[in-house]
């Protein structure tokens, strides 16, 4: 297989703390993975050694076929965690500068830098100074300095805490431009939302350690939630009575209607005419999984209280919707 | 990896000298010097207002008056100062003004407490009353049986400057002098001339040639290099620690630490500052060599000094440079910097406190000792070139390579720091926890 990264044991401490226990990974070509995890889960160290902006105390890795990333620095894009511009440069020059550091052809870049401004509303900051410009239009133009150079792996630390949705939008499709470019693009997040929509991969890191590395197919097919979400026509059936059901192990009400749990066996399709026929749907679905639910039952455990289920999730920010059904 | 080095160089020379600050800073000095040196003698030697008014004269040898009046008027005035000023400086025209001074005879048995009331003038008086000079009786013949001459008691009017006062006081010597002389049976034009011995200026005679001697700016010169080397280290050396704080805390170091590797980032950084620092020396030199132009003394300069001026600037500001750039790496901000830069400025004020010792004993043990002694050598090895006795050449090849030792050790050091502080937040680190993190990287 082509590998873009491996990374083969590595560990690093801080003092007292291991912030990454030995972290195997390895990444094919073109692929998208997502790095996810809870904030000081590691995340950002685990990206910063493959960037080898930190070192690992062990272990070893390989960039895009280099010992280390030091060799491959050119052909790599990095949006790090901490934004930061030379606030004193303009826009243009910045990008420019940025992408020369990155070895490539001035013209080029340039043509890049404002093809991209463009498409992300920012035509008209290309000679501001980078002071004069909003937070969210510092986060597109540092967006746009991790891929100004065309990269063959790009690495994007949360890229879209604070940008308003339509920038959001707007990312995501560049993003996916750049996929289908040919990148590999390892992507952090600890909003488990924009892991489940752009990644076919997903890495879990929890306290350092990684504690999953899975197909997203894979992961909605090994944590099926068994489970279909129901909204009555009508509001005031008992819904209860869908136990009666066959196939249908459990039902917990919620605000909108209920969460129905299936038997194992259970065909959900199967299921899902019984149920609509026994009680009319307004709206009928299979609740598909979600990442944190299957952080939760990894890092969790069956025999975690509910208490500290519900201390994870919120730790896990970004979380939306109703609780898993029981 | 040179390329990238370059190219953060550019980066950092580029946005410092385009600085209002940095161009403020640097035109700053020149302009002093320009005035220093171009205005300086012109305003200095610019004549103040004239001052005019009467000095009464309590004669009681009764013989004196006629002669303090010759003397006090303008003509032997200028002659007395002409005298006084062309032997030692030829270029210095002109000087304070001449007062225009007339000379009152008061009778010597008035009451003294009375005269000296006159020059407490009404302020509507249409001549201003000077000075009350008062000649002892035994001025001009000495009193039976001493072996000292009387002299004379003067009192002067409120706001009477010290020029007037100086020129009363010469005035009156020259008076008692002569009549002391005639009293003798001297002939005092045959005591002047005897008196008078010219002191030439010394030629220096060298393998290029005959020059006349300048020992004023020989002395300054180690002095002047002292201070242009301690400018351009410290120019350099701020603005590298300020730019690495603000790289640090602005976050845009972890962009560049994807595009370089800390020791490209570090070199860049301190090459482009070196290049500054280069830049601040070379204007300085520059104008310092119209100045010498303007004067007819830049022969006097020795081309050789300025090779070893820059070789000793280079090692001097990488070893200033590299510490504290670790110093801007370590830190998140600049008030943070100051308890760890006390050690660097002691490194750097210290052989800056040396070089006037070193330039007038260029070849005493301490100047010997101190130019093998990384880094205050640059200072040293720089003072004694400067010097009239400038040190042998094994010497200064010494210092060259324990100064590039030297660098090459402050180098490591900050390359050790700067890997780890860039990245590091929180609490500012003390000097002892950055020789920890270059032990450990």
């Amino acid at each position: 297989m082509d590998t873009a990264l491996e990374v083969c044991g590595i560990s690093k401490t801080f003092g007292n703390h291991r912030a990454i226990d030995d972290l195997d990974l390895v990444i094919p070509r073109g692929a998208t993975y997502g790095l996810i995890g809870p904030s000081g889960a590691g995340k950002t160290t685990a990206i910063r050694m493959i960037m080898s902006i930190l070192f690992p105390d062990s272990g070893s890795m390989t960039v895009l076929g280099k010992p280390s990333a030091l060799e491959a620095k050119n052909r790599i894009g990095y949006l790090p965690e901490e934004r930061g511009v030379y606030r004193k440069m303009k826009v243009r020059a910045f990008l420019s500068y940025i992408g020369r550091l990155k070895m490539g052809e001035r013209a080029r870049v340039d043509a890049r830098a404002t093809q991209l401004l463009d498409r992300l509303g920012l035509a008209d900051a290309v000679n501001k100074k980078c002071e004069e410009l909003s937070k969210g239009m510092l986060q597109r133009v540092q967006f746009v300095a991790a891929i100004v150079h065309e990269p063959d792996l790009l690495i994007l630390d949360e890229p879209f805490s604070g940008l308003d949705p339509l920038s959001v939008r707007v990312l995501k499709e560049i993003i996916a431009d750049e996929q289908r470019r040919g990148a590999t693009i390892i992507f952090s997040t600890h909003v488990m939302a924009h892991a489940e929509e752009l990644c076919e991969q997903i890495v879990m890191i929890h306290k350092g350690r990684k504690v999953l590395d899975e197909p997203m197919a894979g992961l909605r097919r090994q944590y099926d939630t068994r489970t279909i979400r129901l909204e009555p026509l009508d509001a005031t059936r008992d819904l209860m009575a869908l136990k009666s059901v066959p196939g249908v192990e459990r039902v917990q009400l919620t605000d909108e209607g209920c969460e129905i749990g299936l038997l194992a066996g259970t065909e959900p399709a199967v299921a899902i005419r019984n149920i609509a026929g026994a009680v009319a749907p307004a709206r009928i679905e299979l609740v598909r999984v979600r990442l944190e639910d299957v952080f939760i039952r990894i890092v969790g455990g069956g025999a975690a209280s509910e208490e500290s289920k519900q201390a994870l999730r919120t730790h896990l920010q970004g979380l939306s919707g109703v609780g898993v059904a029981s | 990896m040179m390329q990238r080095i370059w190219m953060v160089a550019g980066r950092d020379f580029s946005v410092t000298v385009s600085n209002k600050g940095f161009l403020f800073g640097i035109l700053l000095m020149p302009i002093l010097i320009f005035i220093f040196v171009f205005l300086g003698p012109r305003i200095l030697n610019g004549r103040s207002p004239v001052v005019a008014g009467q000095v009464a004269v309590m004669d009681a040898t009764g013989t004196l008056i006629s002669e303090v009046r010759s003397d006090l008027a303008p003509l032997a005035i200028a002659a007395r100062r002409a005298r006084a000023t062309e032997p030692r400086n030829p270029s210095q025209k002109g000087g304070a003004s001449i007062p225009s001074i007339a000379v009152v005879e008061k009778p010597s048995a008035e009451d003294l407490r009375a005269a000296k009331n006159w020059l407490v003038q009404p302020p509507a008086a249409p001549e201003r009353h000077l000075a009350l000079i008062a000649i002892h009786p035994d001025a001009v013949k000495r009193t039976e049986g001493k072996a000292e001459y009387g002299s004379y008691d003067l009192y002067i009017a409120s706001r009477l400057d010290e020029n007037t006062e100086n020129v009363i006081h010469d005035a009156m010597r020259q008076a008692l002098v002569s009549a002391r002389l005639k009293n003798n049976g001297i002939d005092q034009a045959a005591v002047d001339a005897s008196m008078q011995v010219v002191r030439p200026v010394s030629v220096t005679v060298g393998v290029g040639g005959e020059r006349e001697t300048q020992r004023g700016f020989a002395r300054w010169l180690p002095f002047l290099c002292g201070i242009l080397l301690f400018m351009g280290v410290m120019t350099g050396g701020q603005i590298l620690m300020t730019s690495t704080v603000e790289e640090k805390s602005s976050r845009v170091v972890e962009v560049l630490l994807a595009a370089v590797s800390p020791l490209e980032l570090m070199w860049g950084k301190l090459l482009g500052q070196v290049g500054v620092g280069l830049l601040t020396v070379v204007v300085y030199v520059g104008l310092g060599m119209l100045a010498l132009l303007e004067y007819s003394l830049a022969g006097l300069v020795d081309p050789m000094l300025l090779v070893y001026f820059v070789i000793f600037y280079l090692l001097a500001s990488l070893v200033y440079g590299g510490l504290m750039m670790s110093i801007g790496a370590a830190v998140n901000q600049i008030a943070d910097a100051q308890s760890l830069m006390g050690p660097v400025m002691i490194l750097l004020v210290a052989p800056y406190a040396l070089v006037p010792m070193i330039g007038q004993n260029p070849n005493s043990t301490l100047s010997v000792a101190m130019t093998f002694v990384p880094p205050v050598n640059s200072f040293v090895v720089l003072a004694r070139l400067a010097s009239s006795t400038p040190p042998p050449l094994w010497q200064v090849f010494g210092a060259m390579a324990t100064g590039l030792a030297g660098a090459g050790l402050a180098v490591w050091f900050a390359a050790k720091v700067f890997k780890i502080g860039l990245l590091m937040q929180g609490k500012a680190p003390s000097f002892g926890t950055l020789v920890k993190w270059a032990r450990m990287a």
